[in-house]
């Protein structure tokens, strides 16, 4: 081999080798670009937006890490009585510039996929919150599966109160109506995504709880937390009606309770009767509803629509006033009676509210849509969908069953010496 | 591509010195032979020469030559001289050399072994294997007597294939009592041993250990060709036939099983293996091996089938641990931060409050730490064994914390993967991982988790590619054989594995309930069919 087609050869393999190392620093370089270390991010645990002066105002909870957990790691950061999150409130002419100026003041780049919860204040929900969602549903750090709450006010307060018992209090107020939807069934929580899905359908309506302070004081400092009693704490008021992208109104608790036995959304639940209807009206019985479902039926009669509405429930009687014979299967009767009844008129309510603000949150056009195909089609020809829901009648079919009456047979007060 | 690696090993080994020793016959006069074997030796002080010369002088003289050291010193004395000097034959008068020599050879000696050497080279290496060499003056042939005897080690428990239940032997540096434990095991006409001596300086004996009828005839062909075709001047341990006779390719993988152990041994070969013993090394070679003989312990076998599929489950976990978790854990902190629950992200985050590091160069930094530690603990003296406990106590645990450097959380990263990489049963393997480890490390780092998938399939697609004699390096799980899957994953019960698997190339044929007319002595059962390869 001549000298010269030697150091030509080695050329070529240099060339090559450079080659293997170049698209090998390349792809370092094409995998680093979205890096982020855990210091560099603000966990955003909740968010908040209102509408002022024709510009969004975002409120973000960003948590605050080096609150609490441990001592260790990072001793610069730890002192304890710093505050769990912190919130940054920024206004812009879009949702994305708002979230854009937080890097002005912040240090951290707001991560979006640990939100828990979001708030809706009244102001923007009243003006229109399809530009929100649509932003949900875009960004892809955004989390789809946030709760949804509406606030009546300002919403960014709600982000600013601490909580007892949970530091972070985005996941505090999921954990709440979680446990709310699980144990009363008042309030269903509903997820961005669900409420999406409910906007677009057939009935364009929707319900969001109403998330409100029980004092008008914000509980912000962490000297606040140290008090039992807090004066002011995070709480479930109303359920909101949004029709189409717009909050039409309220519904009271009773109100959505009812709404909740509508949609087949009731799991546990307690329910007050009285038990001798008879002779008082006042409740003084007590029964625990372990499970409840219900099943919807449109049937079209001459000129309107009827829904007939089949509720099974069963439960547990947990207390009782009267001195009613429980081993009596009549005076067992009497008292499932009762709390049919009861059901009934929880439903009745609720319909009448509903009928008022003239939004279908309760699924009736996905269900005469699937059930009544042609008549539907003709209905949205004629686009006389809200004539036709305000005359729609229901007709409740409630069946109740006391499934067990608990560890003491009769009543306690039977057993009083007279 | 095998051969050509070796060939270059052939022409390195090839020094200026070996070219000359070419044989040269043995003179007749004892002066000259002795003159010419200590001008090969020069002037070693171990090499005893020792003239005898009979008085009456009507005899030839003798001269005994022998490596102190090497023999057994009473042997010598009882066996080589004691007879020579008593013998009356050998003092009668006209005694021709040759037949002296035939006389010592047949009568005299009492020990058990003796050979004859002609040549210079041929005396030399029997002198070396600890032979008495018996020169006669006038005689062209010198006698070799089998007087070898050093001392060995004894066998004690293997040092790192512990066992809790099972027999406690290890092999010891000796190939002769290595060969003697595995036959004692296998008292079958079947097990042949067959010697080679490899190595230009060192003559290292190596042994191959198999059963004739059961060990694949391709394997053992294409072993016995990759031995043959080994030139190089020494052979001091296992590893360096392991190096030699693997298949070719760079693979961070072992291809060929080592163990210290004479039963983990008698198991490979009863079912397929070839067993390679090297003299003067405990570590012998299990060949061929796929990528799950390095999951299986010979204590498998000595405890029930559920726990010891248990241990198996566990150790593929482990397996998993040692080569990802810290590159999960890199991955996870620097690029998928939604994978993680909001607890212990808020939790991580609060550790890394305060850390200088991004989280890869972190983890770089304890896991090299750790193998410093490592590395420390084998080669410090025992003495110091308290020390370097107590100050990596402190470096990789509390202080490190403590002082701001590294997360709690990547302590207990890194604890965990070096604790997991442990329960591997296999030294072999555990440190092939532990070097994937790093490169894995760095993918996360650069690429998350989807570097760590291409990784893996990259990985994967390579231990497909590999062959250990010309079996599937994942064999019998790529080549699927859903029959030979019963010790793999999970240790079936022993009753329910009647069949022999030939993942190792030999015959598929039952262990258990053999037909009736089986014994060893009148022929083989298992007479090789054409041994198939899988």
């Amino acid at each position: 081999m001549s000298e010269k087609k030697r150091i030509r050869c080695k050329m070529r393999h240099n060339g090559r080798s450079l080659l293997l190392v170049l698209s090998l620093l390349s792809l370092l370089a094409g995998g680093c670009w979205d890096d982020r270390e855990l210091n560099e991010l603000g966990i955003v645990s909740g968010s908040a937006y209102d509408w002022e002066d024709n510009e969004w105002k975002g409120t973000y909870q960003v948590i605050n890490p080096s609150s609490g957990s441990s001592s260790m790691g990072g001793s610069g950061g730890g002192s304890t009585s710093s505050p769990p999150f912190l919130t940054y409130t920024v206004k812009g002419n879009t949702i994305m510039q708002a979230i854009e100026r937080t890097n002005l003041t912040s240090t951290r780049e707001m991560f979006f996929s640990h939100s828990r919860i979001t708030v809706i204040g009244e102001s923007l929900a009243k003006r229109g919150i399809s530009q929100l969602i649509d932003l949900f549903l875009r960004k892809p750090d955004a989390r789809e599966t946030v709760y949804v709450f509406l606030a009546e006010g300002e919403a960014g307060r709600i982000l600013d109160q601490l909580m007892q018992l949970t530091k972070n209090q985005g996941a505090g107020i999921q954990l709440m109506i979680e446990q709310e939807a699980r144990l009363t069934s008042y309030f269903p929580g509903i997820r961005l995504f669900e409420m999406a899905m409910q906007l677009s359908s057939d009935s364009e309506s929707s319900t969001v709880p109403e998330i409100k302070l029980t004092g008008n004081r914000v509980m912000d400092r962490t000297d606040d937390t140290a008090q039992t009693d807090l004066p002011s704490r995070i709480a479930f008021g109303r359920l909101g009606v949004l029709k189409v992208d717009r909050f039409v109104g309220w519904l009271s608790q009773r109100e959505a309770f009812g709404l909740s036995f509508l949609t087949d959304k009731v799991k546990k639940a307690n329910i007050s009767f009285p038990s001798t209807p008879g002779k008082s009206d006042r409740d003084d019985a007590s029964v625990t509803l372990l499970h409840s479902s219900t099943s919807v039926h449109p049937i079209w009669e001459k000129d309107h629509f009827v829904m007939d509405i089949d509720i099974k429930a069963g439960g547990i009687l947990t207390e009782i006033g009267s001195e009613l014979d429980l081993e009596k299967a009549s005076s067992m009767r009497q008292m499932e009676h009762a709390i049919e009844n009861n059901i009934a008129e929880t439903i009745d309510t609720s319909w009448h509210a509903v009928k008022k603000l003239n939004a279908d949150v309760t699924g009736f056009a996905v269900s005469i849509h699937r059930n009544h195909p042609k008549r539907w089609k003709r209905i949205k020809q004629e686009d006389s969908w809200d004539t036709v829901f305000q005359n729609i009648e229901i007709r409740p079919h409630v069946k109740m069953k006391i499934e067990r009456i608990g560890l003491i047979g009769s009543a306690y007060k039977s057993l009083e010496p007279k | 591509m095998k051969l050509k690696f070796l060939s270059n090993h052939k022409v390195a080994a090839a020094g200026p010195e070996t070219a000359t020793a070419s044989s040269r016959p043995l003179d007749s006069s004892l002066d000259a032979n002795v003159a010419e074997i200590k001008r090969r030796i020069g002037n070693s002080s171990d090499v005893v020469f020792r003239s005898l010369s009979n008085p009456a002088s009507t005899s030839p003289s003798l001269t005994f030559i022998y490596i102190d050291g090497l023999v057994n010193a009473d042997l010598i004395t009882q066996a080589v001289i004691q007879p020579l000097t008593d013998s009356k034959d050998l003092q009668e008068p006209g005694l021709d050399n040759e037949k002296a020599l035939l006389l010592i050879k047949e009568h005299i000696l009492t020990v058990s072994g003796i050979k004859e050497c002609k040549t210079v080279e041929s005396l030399l290496r029997m002198l070396f294997e600890g032979n008495t060499i018996i020169l006669l003056d006038g005689a062209k042939t010198a006698l070799a007597a089998g007087t070898s005897g050093w001392e060995t080690r004894s066998i004690n428990e293997p040092t790192s294939q512990g066992v809790i239940r099972g027999p406690k032997e290890g092999f010891t540096e000796s190939l002769r009592i290595g060969t003697s434990m595995i036959r004692r095991r296998l008292k079958n006409a079947d097990l042949r041993v067959e010697e080679y001596k490899i190595g230009r300086r060192t003559q290292t004996g190596i042994a191959l250990v198999y059963l004739h009828g059961i060990a694949s005839e391709q394997v053992l062909a294409e072993i016995r060709k990759r031995l043959d075709a080994i030139d190089t001047d020494s052979i001091l341990e296992s590893n360096y036939i392991e190096e030699l006779i693997e298949d070719g390719g760079m693979t961070p993988f072992p291809t060929i099983q080592n163990t210290e152990r004479p039963d983990a041994m008698a198991g490979g070969i009863l079912e397929g293996q070839v067993g390679i013993l090297i003299d003067g090394t405990p570590f012998a070679l299990l060949a061929p091996a796929t990528f799950f003989s390095f999951f299986q312990s010979s204590e498998d076998y000595y405890q029930r089938f559920d726990i010891s599929s248990f241990l198996r489950i566990i150790r593929f976990t482990a397996f998993f641990v040692s080569l990802l978790l810290p590159a999960l854990y890199i991955a996870v902190t620097t690029f998928h931060q939604e994978m993680l629950p909001t607890t212990l992200l808020i939790s991580l985050a609060a550790q890394r409050e305060g850390i200088p590091f991004p989280a890869l160069i972190e983890a770089l930094i304890m896991e090299l730490t750790f193998d410093v530690l490592r590395e420390a603990g084998v080669r410090m003296p025992r003495a110091i064994g308290p020390a370097i406990s107590i100050v990596g106590a402190l470096v990789l645990g509390q202080a490190a914390v403590q002082a701001g450097l590294v997360s709690a959380a990547m302590v207990i990263v890194v604890s965990f993967t070096a604790i997991s990489n442990f329960v591997i049963p296999s030294l072999a393997i555990a440190n092939s991982i532990r070097l994937i480890r790093f490169l894995m490390m760095l993918i996360a780092g650069s690429m998350g988790l989807f570097g760590i998938m291409s990784f893996l399939m990259v990985l994967l697609i390579h231990m497909a590619g590999l062959e250990s004699f010309g079996i599937p390096y994942l064999s019998p799980v790529a080549p699927m054989k859903p029959s030979y899957l019963k010790d793999i994953f999970l240790r079936m019960p022993m009753w329910k594995m009647k069949m022999r698997p030939s993942t190792y190339g030999s015959q598929e044929a039952p262990r258990q309930n053999l037909p009736a007319e089986q014994p060893q002595a009148s022929g083989n059962p298992f007479e090789p069919q054409g041994s198939e390869n899988s």
